[in-house]
C-alpha cells in the first residue's frame, strides 16, 4: 500500500482561489443542539466536485473564515454539505445562517481518505463525535461502490444518545445486511438502550466482523481519541499503515502558503488533513508541535 | 480424574471460545469447566449488587449488561455496557469480595458462571492456574481503566475550538 498521503489534487476549480466565491445557503438541519448541517448552492454555472476527506474553507461577512470538512456524498457533490459544530464566533454565525443568505467557500482543499488503496479490503470506521462528518463522504463512497470493498464497519462514540449525528441514517445504515454499525455513548441517560463507553470499547464486539491484517481504518475525532484508538487497532494487528487519522488545526490560508496549521514539518492544510498514521504518530503524542 | 460430564463437555467449548481464557492450556480450561455453569439473565436481573457479596465471576457469551452506580440526588447512572465476549468484574478476587456496582442484565443474557469460592480454590490449589488468570484479569482491569480514564475527560466536549 501507497504510505505517502493521497496526493493534493491540482488546483482547477474556479474555487480554489484566494478569494472565496459566493454559495447560497439552500437548507438548513439542526443536527444536535449545537450542531448544524448546511447545504451550500454555488453560483449558476461554478463547477464544484470533492474528493471524500476534504474540506472547504467557509467565510461569513464580517466575521471570518473557518475550515470545514464536505459531509455530503462526493458522486452528488451540489449542493454542498457542511456539518457545523457551534464552537466559536464563525461556526457560531455559520449555524446560524438562514436559507438564502451567502457564505464564502474556497476548496475544497486537501488529502482525502484512501478510498481506492482501500478496494478488496474490510474497512473500518471510527468516528468520535462530529468527527463522523469527515468520515460521512466516505462511507456514501463505500455504500455506493459496496461491490468494491469486503467489510464495512462503522464504530460511532458520542459523548451523550443527544450528540449522536446523523440519527437517521445511523438507523438505515444499520438496517443494512452488508455492513456493521457499532454505536456507544460516554454518557448514556438510564433510558438510553445503547452501549455505554468509549468508543474503544466497540473493538470487542466489532471483532468478528473484520480480518484486521486485511483491514484499512479511517479514523476520525478527537486527537486523544484517535490517539487510542489506533493503539486498539495496532494491538489488533492492523497493519500502521493501513490505519489513516484526519487531523485539525486553525487555518488561514487552506492552501499551504501562510504557515498557520503547522505541524510539525507538516501543514495540515496542504499535506492533511487526512494523514497516514504512521506520518503524524509521534508527532501526536509531543506537547508542542 | 471423573471422565467430564456432557455438560462440561459444552462449557470447555464455551470457555475454549471465550476471549478470557481462550488462551488457558486444556487442563485449566477442564478444571474451569468442572466447577462452570451456563446461565441464562434475564433483563432486569442483577449480577451483582453495590456492597453485597460477590458470589460468582460471569463471562457473557451473549446479551448486554450495564455497570451502574445509584446517587440519591441523579437516580441509576449507566457506567458502561458489558457484552459478548466480556468478563464481569473483579471483586470476586480481592477481598472483602464485595460488589463495588450493581451490574444489570439490560437484555436476555447467556453467561458462563463460575462460582467465585469455587474459583479461588482452585486458584489456590494451581498457582500456575492462578497466575494465568490474574494476568488475564489484570490486562482487563487495565483496559477498563483506560476506556474510564477516557470517558472521565470528556473528550468530546470542546473538540474543535
Ligand atoms: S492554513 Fe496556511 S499554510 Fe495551512
Amino acid at each position: 500500500m501507497n504510505h505517502s498521503p493521497v496526493p493534493h489534487p491540482a488546483l482547477s476549480m474556479p474555487t480554489q482561489g484566494t478569494f472565496p466565491l459566493f454559495f447560497r445557503v439552500v437548507r438548513r438541519q439542526r443536527e444536535t443542539p449545537d450542531t448544524y448541517t448546511l447545504w451550500l448552492e454555488p453560483p449558476a454555472g461554478t463547477p464544484f466536485a470533492f474528493q471524500p476527506g476534504q474540506f472547504n474553507m467557509l467565510y461569513v461577512f464580517g466575521v471570518g473564515e473557518v475550515p470545514i470538512s464536505i459531509s455530503g456524498p462526493a458522486h452528488d457533490p451540489i449542493p454542498v454539505v457542511h456539518t457545523i459544530r457551534a464552537v466559536g464566533a464563525v461556526t457560531r454565525a455559520l449555524v446560524n445562517l438562514k436559507p438564502g443568505d451567502l457564505v464564502g467557500v474556497r476548496g475544497p482543499f486537501g488529502t482525502s481518505w484512501p478510498l481506492e488503496q482501500a478496494q478488496g479490503k474490510d474497512v473500518v470506521i471510527v468516528a468520535g463525535g462530529i468527527g463522523l462528518a469527515p468520515l460521512r463522504p466516505a462511507l456514501y463512497h463505500l455504500l455506493h461502490h459496496r461491490e468494491a470493498y469486503n467489510q464495512v464497519v462503522l464504530l460511532y462514540g458520542a459523548r451523550t444518545p443527544r450528540d449522536l449525528l446523523y440519527r437517521r441514517e445511523l438507523e438505515r445504515w444499520r438496517g443494512r445486511f452488508d455492513m456493521e454499525v457499532l454505536v456507544t455513548v460516554d454518557r448514556g441517560p438510564r433510558e438510553w438502550r445503547g452501549h455505554v463507553g468509549v468508543v474503544t470499547t466497540l473493538f470487542d464486539l466489532a471483532e468478528p466482523f473484520f480480518q484486521p491484517a486485511n483491514t484499512v481504518a479511517l479514523v476520525c475525532g478527537p486527537e486523544i481519541m484517535m490517539r487510542y484508538t489506533a493503539r486498539e487497532l495496532l494491538r489488533r494487528g492492523v497493519p500502521e499503515e493501513h490505519i489513516y487519522v484526519s487531523l485539525e488545526r486553525n487555518m488561514k490560508c487552506g492552501q499551504g502558503f501562510c504557515g498557520h496549521c503547522q505541524f510539525g514539518p507538516l501543514f495540515i492544510c496542504k499535506d492533511g488533513a487526512v494523514f497516514p498514521y504512521p506520518q503524524v504518530a509521534h508527532l501526536m503524542t509531543l506537547r508542542e508541535v | 480424574m471423573a471422565r467430564p460430564t456432557e455438560d462440561e463437555r459444552r462449557i470447555f467449548e464455551l470457555l475454549r471460545r471465550h476471549p478470557f481464557t481462550r488462551a488457558l492450556p486444556e487442563n485449566h480450561l477442564q478444571r474451569l469447566a468442572s466447577i462452570a455453569s451456563v446461565c441464562q439473565l434475564q433483563p432486569g436481573d442483577y449480577l451483582l449488587r453495590e456492597g453485597r457479596p460477590v458470589d460468582a465471576f460471569y463471562l457473557l457469551l451473549s446479551g448486554r449488561v450495564g455497570v451502574e452506580v445509584y446517587q440519591p440526588d441523579r437516580g441509576v447512572i449507566p457506567l458502561q455496557t458489558l457484552s459478548r465476549g466480556d468478563a464481569v468484574g473483579w471483586s470476586w478476587a480481592l477481598p472483602p469480595y464485595r460488589a463495588t456496582f450493581d451490574i444489570r442484565v439490560l437484555e436476555p443474557t447467556e453467561a458462563i458462571c463460575l462460582p467465585a469460592s469455587e474459583l479461588r480454590q482452585l486458584m489456590h490449589d494451581d498457582p500456575v492456574l492462578a497466575v494465568s488468570i490474574l494476568k488475564k484479569l489484570l490486562s482487563m482491569v487495565a483496559s477498563r481503566i483506560q476506556a474510564t480514564r477516557l470517558q472521565l475527560l470528556d473528550m468530546y466536549h470542546r473538540e474543535n475550538p
